[in-house]
């Protein structure tokens, strides 16, 4: 009987909304000027609270928008957001991902921008804006919002204790190591079981090893991964495997941040979003970074860096006035400045003032990079690259591949779309 | 379930050494089937680092801020309720269409009536999960995207080919004699039904029940794609929400998990009969 | 007048069954069948991520069986699929069997045993599978530890993390949730068995295992039958737990991929390194519907013509 009350209640509450929708309609249509409410869609559901204050930020501002913040689990995100698409709904404002679709799969679902429309695209580097560019059309669809940095976070406390610093080549990395180790310490807390854990640990260790001219090599169609840029670097991989966490093989990704968190690993080879996680988990830990070291002295110094979505707005949304003018304040440096503090991660646009030493750090690192090479240009066709990087690095991490098979079948993958690999 | 304890002569007596091996073996088994769960309810009372550290020492059964956060922080509460509505709603409905369909088929002939039979069964094998974008299509149509009335539908449409299997089986076993002295005293059909039929078939009805809330309750798939409010979705759904993007708070995670598990593991230590009649449905003749 | 009446009577009886019927039927053809029917014809349509293009006969239907790269993961994760079946039919139905019999003969406590042995078959999955997970941790976890508790210490290893030793731990902690249906289907088949079938088998002197394996299986068949169904379908649908434990790219290297991780990997893309692929995914989805639904219809009847009626 209860449960029947409660149908009731829910045909009631429909026919309810009918009736307010049905009323707003008509004064939508006697008064446009009337107060607007418009939805956005994130996969960040910890950011709720920042989201909160960011948002009353822009009403500031337009004191005539109200906008409502849902967030969805990261993992599922795609599937709902792309349903919903599908379907013709969806929010107004879309957090969407960079590179290749935007994780929308076409562009017929997005609104497409410019600087006409949005003057704050000035304020982003070009790398910037090429993220959020979609493959298919060549047309921009979403104002970029963060950059996600690959490199190395270190206890500096654990560092002192064992008297090390951090290390600049290669072969200091595996003294300072090995040094760890010796004193009972856990060089890195790494694991490898989560599949995409491995394309990170290669964008974060070897990328001054496998360096920025090689990129460029293989988008010029001049190299492959066969390379022995590439090949090297892996090999140079296995000589560190063996300072990873214990068993890492079967370590997943929330149990390998959980070693560093609590201090018991003195490394992590990651993304810079892990700082804000680490210090969340364990207000305590004193962190630092490095970025990946080089082969020898004098080589330059590169960190891996991709950029981690954007907000676009949904092309099935009757409020695009409204959610353009959202938009155009999340490119603005009040933006980015408030997101980068509140939320401790890296918006591009310039001028943004980061109260945070290790972001303005991980700014600084950022002048010398390399792009997250998989993300960024092999994550348009399946085979992707990542999918093929991140199952040959696991493999061979495991001791079942060589660094020359794993680049071998990478190239191969690749190779079944990508025309300059084919031969 | 007729037990035979009792009987003079057991076939095998409890002291015989088979029956020792038997007993102990089991003894066995139960640790290892009630341990896990013992130990997702020492979880709740740690914090994460406690879990990784040490994963099966007692709580202090004092540390109760896991639930506390779950209570004051989360939605868990009203992704409690919704579960309860959503849930109980489906099983009415699925209830009440399904015994309809099956008193129709069971009762009565009419060309057809095997097909239609036929029809709901084969409804036992079909995977709806691989059909959820035209589904999800539907429902927008509908408007039922985004609504606990959309789950409800679904999980009515999945729970009434079982329904109908269970409760045709049992109508078809009633005695014709029933209605026939009833339509003799000039009963109408819908009366039949509703005054002399239904009330011998609370018994199926409670096994069909249980072997659709189960799986209902413990649902993921649908509310997920279905349900983007929060205020909406459900307990397996919101759960999810404690997972974030790049941490699990295992204390936390197993909290919510315990108080996710608690409603259905405490109705089934009171009614584990009821419970695993209903559960092997269908398997069991 | 009595043609009338007699006409007016079966119309009102029609009008009846067709209450009684016709709604449960709307509701499957438009939540059940319409839905899966567009998904069969959606895979005869290239798609870019989930927005439909031109119709491509069946060009994905050939792609995932045949192929550039589809090919070698369908197979790949179909291999995996039969393993997991036949491994659940030892350590579950095959365990389950031996479980019931066990409570069968009535020994000591056998009624507490049988509310146990089902406990976990009314959990969750999600709640399973990260149980399990934490319980397989190489360095923090429950199986490690007690390895070394009992001085076996050198086979401690990280079970989820190894091509050998992964889908195995999948199919024990599967084992673990559902060995409880299987053993109390049995146990309802064994107890209507006549009991003077066994008492003749007593005086014969037959002993406990000739009598389990001798007169107790050939004559649970149809509990085998049904049991034996349910595992190959719930095998080939297999999803969550892997999902769950082992990541939606059946890590290590796709060592846990099975056709279900495939499926839902290429419709709806892996956030961390695919994309969508709506067409492709829906073919396999046909496939496997197609799989399951054949090979399940050959099973029953097979096993039903075995089985003897009591």
């Amino acid at each position: 009987m209860l449960a029947g009350n409660m149908t009731k209640s829910i045909v009631r509450r429909t026919i309810g909304k009918l009736a307010l929708t049905m009323f707003v309609a008509a004064t939508a249509l006697a008064a446009p000027a009337q107060a607007e409410d418009i939805t956005m869609w994130s996969w960040r559901q910890e950011d709720k609270a920042a989201y909160a204050k960011l948002i009353a930020a822009f009403r500031k501002h337009h004191p005539d928008i109200n906008v409502k913040f849902e967030a969805f689990e990261a993992a599922n995100y795609n599937t709902v957001l792309s349903t919903a698409l599908a379907g013709g709904t969806g929010p107004d404002v879309v957090q969407v991902r960079a590179y290749g679709t935007l994780g929308v799969g076409k562009p017929d679902y997005l609104v497409p921008l410019d600087k006409t429309m949005v003057p704050e695209f000035a304020n982003f580097p070009d790398s910037a804006i090429a993220a959020e560019t979609m493959r298919a059309d060549g047309k921009l669809y979403a104002v970029p919002l963060a950059s996600q940095t690959m490199l190395i976070i270190y206890n500096k406390e654990l560092f002192e204790k064992a008297g090390v610093t951090p290390p600049n080549t290669w072969d200091e990395l595996v003294t300072v190591s090995k040094t760890l180790k010796e004193k009972g310490i856990n060089p890195f807390g790494n694991g490898t079981a989560t599949a995409w854990q491995n394309e990170t640990i290669v964008g974060a260790l070897l990328s001054s090893q496998i360096g920025a001219q090689f990129e460029q090599d293989v988008l010029a169609g001049k190299a492959d991964f066969t390379d022995a840029r590439f090949v090297g670097a892996l090999t140079r991989l296995n000589e560190i495997k063996d300072y990873f966490a214990p068993n890492f093989s079967g370590v997943d990704y929330a149990a390998s941040q959980q070693l560093f968190a609590a201090g018991r690993a003195a490394m992590f080879a990651g993304g810079s979003f892990e700082i804000a996680n680490f210090l969340r988990q364990n207000p305590k830990l004193k962190l630092g970074l490095f970025p990946s070291p080089v082969a020898k002295a004098g080589d330059p110094k590169l960190v891996a860096l991709y950029y981690d979505g954007g907000y676009a707005i949904n092309a099935a949304s009757k409020k695009r006035e409204a959610a353009l003018k959202f938009l155009r304040f999340i490119g603005t440096p009040e933006f980015g400045t408030a997101f980068s503090n509140d939320l401790q991660n890296i918006s591009p646009i310039k001028g943004v003032n980061f109260e945070n030493p290790l972001l303005k750090e991980v700014a600084t690192l950022n002048q010398s990079a390399m792009s997250y090479i998989m993300l960024v240009n092999f994550r348009y066709q399946e085979p992707t690259g990542s999918v093929l990087l991140q199952s040959g690095v696991q493999k061979m991490l495991a001791g079942k591949a060589t660094p020359a098979e794993v680049g071998a079948e990478i190239t191969k993958g690749i190779a079944t779309y990508y025309a300059p690999f084919k031969k | 379930m007729t037990s035979h304890a009792a009987t003079a002569d057991p076939l095998f007596p409890r002291s015989s050494a088979g029956s020792l091996i038997a007993a102990a073996l089991l003894i066995g088994n139960s640790v290892l089937m009630l341990y896990p769960i013992v130990i997702m309810v020492f979880s709740a009372f740690k914090t994460t680092a406690e879990i990784f550290d040490a994963p099966f020492a007692l709580p202090d059964f004092t540390y109760v801020e896991n639930f506390a956060r779950i209570w004051g922080e989360t939605s868990l509460p009203g992704y409690f309720v919704n579960s309860v509505v959503i849930t109980g709603t489906s099983i009415l409905l699925t209830l009440m269409l399904g015994t309809m369909g099956a008193y129709g088929l069971a009762r009565y002939s009419f060309p057809g009536n095997s097909a239609i039979f036929m029809f709901f069964l084969a409804g036992l094998m079909l995977p709806l999960k691989l059909a959820v974008i035209p589904l999800f299509l539907q429902m927008r149509d509908f408007g039922l995207l985004d609504t606990r009335l959309g789950l409800i539908l679904i999980y009515t449409a999945m729970g009434l080919p079982s329904t109908i299997f269970i409760m045709t089986g049992f109508l078809r076993t009633l005695p014709v004699e029933l209605e026939e002295a009833a339509r003799i005293d000039g009963a109408s059909e819908p009366r039949i039904m509703l005054s002399i039929m239904l009330p011998l078939s609370i018994p199926p009805m409670v096994i069909a029940a249980i072997q659709n809330a189960v799986p209902t309750w413990n649902d993921f798939f649908f509310p997920l794609v279905f349900i983007q409010t929060d205020a909406r979705k459900t307990l397996p759904q919101g759960l999810s929400v404690f997972m974030g993007e790049y941490t699990t708070d295992w204390g936390m995670l197993f909290a919510g998990l315990t108080i996710a598990a608690l409603p259905l593991t405490l109705v089934y230590i009171l009614m584990s009969r009821q419970f695993i009649r209903g559960m092997t449905a269908g398997a069991v003749k | 007048m009595q043609t009338d009446y007699r006409n007016r009577e079966r119309r009102r009886r029609a009008a009846w069954i067709a209450f009684l019927i016709l709604p449960p039927l709307a509701i499957m053809l438009t939540f059940v069948v319409w839905p899966l029917l567009s998904a069969l014809s959606a895979a005869f349509y290239r798609w870019e991520g989930m927005a439909q293009g031109e119709f491509v006969g069946l060009k994905n239907f050939a792609d995932v069986l045949f192929g550039d790269h589809f090919a070698a993961l369908t197979w790949r994760a179909f291999r995996h699929n039969l393993f997991v079946f036949f491994a659940l039919f030892v350590v579950q139905n095959s365990v389950g069997f031996l479980l019931a019999w066990f409570i069968y003969r009535e020994p000591f406590g056998f009624r507490f045993h049988r509310i146990a042995i089902f406990m976990p078959v009314i959990l969750s999955t999600v709640l399973v599978g990260f149980l399990w997970k934490l319980f397989l941790d190489p360095n923090f976890g429950l199986v490690n530890q007690l390895l070394e508790m009992i001085g076996l210490g050198q086979l401690r290893q990280p079970w989820l993390g190894q091509e050998t030793t992964a889908l195995p731990a999948l199919v024990l902690a599967n084992a673990w949730h559902w060995v409880g249906f299987p053993a109390l289907v049995y146990l309802a088949g064994m107890q209507r068995i006549p009991r003077e079938i066994l008492e003749a088998a007593k005086l014969d002197g037959c002993n406990g295992w000739q009598m389990l394996t001798r007169v107790v299986w050939p004559l649970v068949t149809p509990s085998t039958t049904i049991t034996l169904t349910l595992l190959f379908i719930g095998a080939f649908n297999w999803f969550e737990l892997p999902y769950i434990m082992a990541g939606l790219d059946g890590s290590p290297y796709g060592s846990t991929d099975v056709l279900g991780l495939y499926f839902y990997r290429t419709a709806f893309g892996n956030q961390t390194a695919g994309l969508q692929d709506f067409g492709h995914g829906n073919a396999l989805a046909v496939l496997m519907f197609l799989f399951i639904a054949a090979v399940a219809t050959v099973i029953t009847q097979y096993l039903r013509k075995r089985e003897i009626a009591l």
